[in-house]
């Protein structure tokens, strides 16, 4: 491969990354075309996979709207569920100066009476927040009043980091679990919760990722008894301590809900890495099988599951043994799986492409985890990394990557990413919706056939629409020029962010 | 009188529809060019200015927004520095002639002095400051746009000289089209051809030199019923422009279309353009659907029909499906208050067709469910949401004609107009073949 040594930032082990960040001498700063919702965005996106639930947000109607336009519209268009409502107490200027918890009360009362909901969650914003409406007295005082179960969520926008709400509702749903009891216990006993859902309910048309785990769970005789918060109902959550254990679906945020089960309720966790590819789904499969206690049943299981694919999978694997995998680093601990899956199951050499620094303290938990199992795969940060614009469709990082791939034989690498960067080897997009389901052994199938279509195609050039699309002419540091607002939404924003240096979290 | 809707348990709980005033102030800013915004916010609110500039369609490369990302120790200790340290980046890296200083709810709660710290800074500052005050508890988002047209005002010069035959056109963008910028291109087309001129546009792909000028202009065309009434208001009394066709429905419909280029021509004395367009649109659509679409008559005869739309297009949509498609309005709800003027017109339109339709206004994603499930209704025009909402109540047909829409459109379909009716109609006939679709066959079957 080429030297760009002088547009490398960093070239090494992930372990060595991680040391240079946690010692302050690589550059941590995301920039601001790469940040994210606030806590109040991201508590409610775990909020929306809870069913028959309202969240009051406690603010003016535009959190609520935002919310809702985002995700529980996309609800209703992918996967098929009715109209959702998000309820807002609409405080308006007289309730930021008299207050607003006459407004909360009367909010509670009204849900309750008119949606009839199984649960009530409070979920604060920035402004009452501020002005510092009493939403737990609220709250508390009218708990006999109501038919609905009630949840608080201190949520502001302002009093954490993006994935601080996704933290924080994983750790509050726990409150809603009783405590396993031997009645339960025994009727759960061949029962898993899959752990770090969100949203709402999986696309019926899609062979989607959870629906893959389900069937694997249920082909070594156990069940499913709730995906949180995947719509997941409350008489789930209810008794959801008392599964045999919990299997994480995303190990990043999977983990917290997981990790706070086993504290308080002592349920067994089965955390490992994304199940992609045969090796890491065999350890997730082994290890619920562990506490289900049916590891005969998840042995012949794992025969039949490989034996489906064999011939195809060998066929695949022989033409990629010993090629390398450039993959792209922007969601990091998917990149982190795919690159195991590709090391152990292909037997490739994965470099990972522009991982932001940023991740190392964002996926602490994951990254952690994973050097202490020994994945401490390769790699690769360019300058282009740490500039403003998209990680998908960046010209400095498109530029940065082709200089890297240089004059190489486009049949010995593949390029694992976004099929809106425009590498001159094979591309896999594996968030294609076609490419589909990619955990377990249909999804190691999958990404093999992938890659074989990938290779097999090399012949052809990309589409030469679809590159001047992103990468216009006289586009400057970015690109991706003209968005449309359903794509937008899917897209980080390209807002320039002040420094955290005079701001903080007071609990960060 | 208009017969309102009335609702119980809404007094204090609202699942809206609508967005703050931040995104309506942002709206405005993100039709102007060459200017930036500075938000004085926590990091969230910077997608509701995102989706502001969404609604434009502005080019990835051409946003330029900064946020000041305020957390916890900002909203305890203040964080007029922080904002002024931005300021002074944003004037530094954006190099735009306009910055826009804009508060969110928590800058506004906590009483940040965005005046004082622009007129503090303007001398060190190479853009013209210009702060505005949109805490998102201040109103919806269509009171926004009221405020972010307000903030533009003391910027408009006076002019005692008018031009003649020219206009400013007002707030294109609070229109539900998906693709809006097509009714405000049919606009612009209409004036051409009667011999009009475009002055200033309140604001979409605007220059500030345009701004500046807005004084010059004769007229004031709102294209909205849902917002800038207040803003009109105060270019008659500041500037002596007076509203032109504010008594009329915007062009949607046949004959709302007819009426409204007639009373332009006659306003700009060009009646025999303005009937020549009539003659020819009218034509065109008489044309189209003589050949393509006489099953229109017994499709949509006395079918009962629930509105659910802005001011803007459901307006018009009130004649054009009564009047010329045979439909029953049986209820009419609107997503704003309506602007004062739009109230007045919609009374006189429903005197005038004889209808007792029951209406309701501001209304909310609650709101909306209860009343469909109060009513038989065979269809429902609205958006994706209300298209949900009528698979529920177990309405058989939905017409998905406004935003958010799951319709993908790519190439920009006016509403208002000539044209514009049959794109309506267009999307009325395509949901409603698929909503009579069997989906229970098994084809095994049909072998």
């Amino acid at each position: 491969m080429a030297d760009i040594s002088e547009n490398v930032v960093f070239h090494g082990k992930l372990s060595e990354l991680y040391r240079l960040a946690k010692e302050g001498k690589i550059t941590t700063k995301l920039q601001g075309s790469h940040t994210r919702p606030c806590k109040f965005w991201t508590a409610m996106k775990i909020l929306s996979g809870i069913r028959n639930a309202i969240v009051i947000a406690h603010g003016p109607s535009g959190c609520a709207y935002g919310v809702k336009a985002a995700y529980k519209l996309t609800n209703s268009r992918n996967s098929g569920s009715p109209y959702e409502s998000v309820v807002s107490t609409n405080v308006d200027m007289k309730r930021i100066v008299y207050g607003g918890e006459k407004e909360l009360k009367g909010a509670i009362l009204e849900v309750d009476q008119k949606y009839t909901p199984d649960l009530i969650v409070v979920a604060t914003s920035c402004a009452t927040g501020i002005i510092g409406d009493n939403v737990d007295a609220v709250v508390d005082g009218l708990k006999d009043q109501l038919h609905a179960q009630t949840l608080i969520i201190h949520c502001e926008g302002f009093a954490g980091e993006y994935r601080s709400g996704f933290d924080l509702v994983f750790k509050e749903l726990v409150k809603l679990m009783e405590a396993p009891n031997p009645e339960e216990q025994a009727r759960l006993a061949d029962a898993v919760n899959i752990v770090g859902g969100k949203m709402g309910p999986e696309r019926t048309e899609v062979d989607t990722d959870v629906k893959e785990l389900m069937r694997l769970v249920e082909g070594m005789g156990a069940r499913v008894h709730s995906v949180i918060a995947g719509n997941c109902t409350m008489e789930e959550l209810r008794t959801a301590a008392s599964v045999a254990v919990n299997c994480t679906l995303c190990l990043d945020i999977g983990y917290v809900i997981g990790r706070e089960m086993l504290s308080v309720h002592g349920t067994p966790l089965n955390s490992t890495i994304l199940p992609y590819g045969i090796a890491a789904t065999e350890k997730w499969i082994l290890e619920a099988a562990r506490y289900l206690k049916k590891e005969e049943e998840a042995k012949a299981l794992m025969a039949r599951e490989y034996e489906a694919i064999r011939v195809e999978f060998e066929e695949a694997k022989s033409h990629l043994v010993g090629k390398t995998a450039i993959v792209e680093g922007h969601d990091a601990v998917k990149s982190l799986s795919i690159a195991h899956m590709l090391e152990h199951d292909f037997g490739m050499r994965a470099i990972i492409f522009n991982f932001h620094p940023w991740d190392t303290g964002a996926r602490e938990t994951s990254i952690d985890y994973l050097l202490e199992t020994g994945i401490d795969p390769e790699i690769l940060i360019t300058k282009g990394t740490l500039a403003f614009g998209k990680y998908e469709s960046m010209q400095q990082t498109e530029e940065e990557l082709l200089k890297f791939l240089g004059g190489i034989d486009t049949s010995s690498v593949v390029y694992f990413g976004s099929s809106l960067s425009f590498p001159s080897i094979p591309l896999v997009d594996l968030n294609a919706i076609l490419n589909r389901p990619r955990f377990g052994y249909r999804g190691a199938l999958k990404v093999a056939q992938c890659i074989n279509k990938a290779l097999n195609y090399s012949f052809r050039p990309r589409s030469w629409l679809s590159k001047k699309m992103v990468f216009p002419k006289k586009a400057g540091l970015a690109s991706a020029s003209s968005l449309t607002p359903k794509l937008s939404q899917d897209l980080p924003d390209c807002t320039v962010y002040a420094g955290r240096r005079r701001g903080r979290c007071l609990n960060s | 009188m208009l017969e309102q809707l009335k609702f119980e348990n809404c007094n204090h709980s609202r699942d809206p529809i609508v967005s703050c005033a931040l995104e309506g102030v942002a709206s405005v800013i993100a039709g102007i060019q060459d200017v930036s915004i500075v938000i004085h916010s926590p990091q969230g609110c910077a997608a509701t200015v995102a989706a502001a500039y969404d609604a434009h369609e502005t080019d990835f490369t051409k946003r330029k927004v900064a946020c000041t990302r305020l957390f916890e120790s900002d909203i305890i200790m203040g964080a007029s520095e922080k904002l002024m340290d931005l300021i002074r980046q944003a004037d530094k890296s954006f190099g735009a002639s306009v910055l826009f200083i804009v508060g969110t709810c928590s800058a506004d709660i906590i009483g940040e002095n965005l005046e004082g710290i622009c007129a503090e800074m303007q001398p060190e500052i190479n853009a013209k400051l210009i702060p505005v005050t949109a805490g998102g508890f201040r109103g919806n988002s269509y009171e926004g746009m009221e405020m972010g047209l307000a903030a533009l005002l003391p910027i408009i010069r006076k002019h005692e000289t008018k031009k003649e035959k020219t206009v400013n056109l007002i707030a294109p963008q609070a229109n539900l089209n998906p693709t809006w910028f097509a009714d405000f291109h049919w606009v612009r087309e209409v004036l051409g051809k009667l011999g009009v001129e475009v002055q200033t546009v309140f604001s979409h792909d605007t220059s500030m030199a345009q701004i500046e000028a807005a004084g010059a202009a004769s007229g004031n065309l709102l294209l909205s019923h849902d917002t800038g009434h207040g803003f009109v208001q105060k270019l008659e009394k500041t500037h002596g422009i007076p509203l032109l066709l504010g008594d009329l429905p915007l062009p949607v419909g046949v004959k709302n279309t007819s009426r409204w280029i007639r009373a332009l021509g006659e306003q700009f004395g060009a009646q025999e353009a303005a009937e020549k367009l009539v003659e020819e649109g009218e034509g065109q659509v008489l044309d189209v659907l003589r050949r393509r679409a006489l099953m229109l008559i017994p499709r949509y005869r006395n079918c009962k029909v629930v509105l659910s739309a802005d001011g803007t297009i459901g307006l018009g949509l009130v004649r054009m499906v009564f009047e010329e498609l045979e439909m029953i309005p049986e209820l009419l709800l609107f997503r704003s208050a309506l602007t004062p003027a739009a109230r007045e017109i919609l009374e006189r339109e429903l005197d005038d067709l004889g209808l007792k339709t029951k209406v309701a206004f501001a209304v909310d994603g609650y709101q909306i469910k209860k009343a469909v499930n109060e009513v038989q209704a065979d269809a429902m025009i609205g958006s994706s949401w209300e298209k949900y909402i009528a698979e529920e109540a177990g309405i058989k047909i939905a017409f998905d004609l406004l935003s958010p829409s799951n319709r993908e459109v790519y190439v920009d379909r006016p509403y208002f107009g000539y044209e514009g009716a049959l794109n309506i109609l267009e999307v009325f006939a395509n949901d409603w073949e698929r909503a009579f679709r069997s989906k229970a066959i098994d084809p095994a079957l049909c072998d």
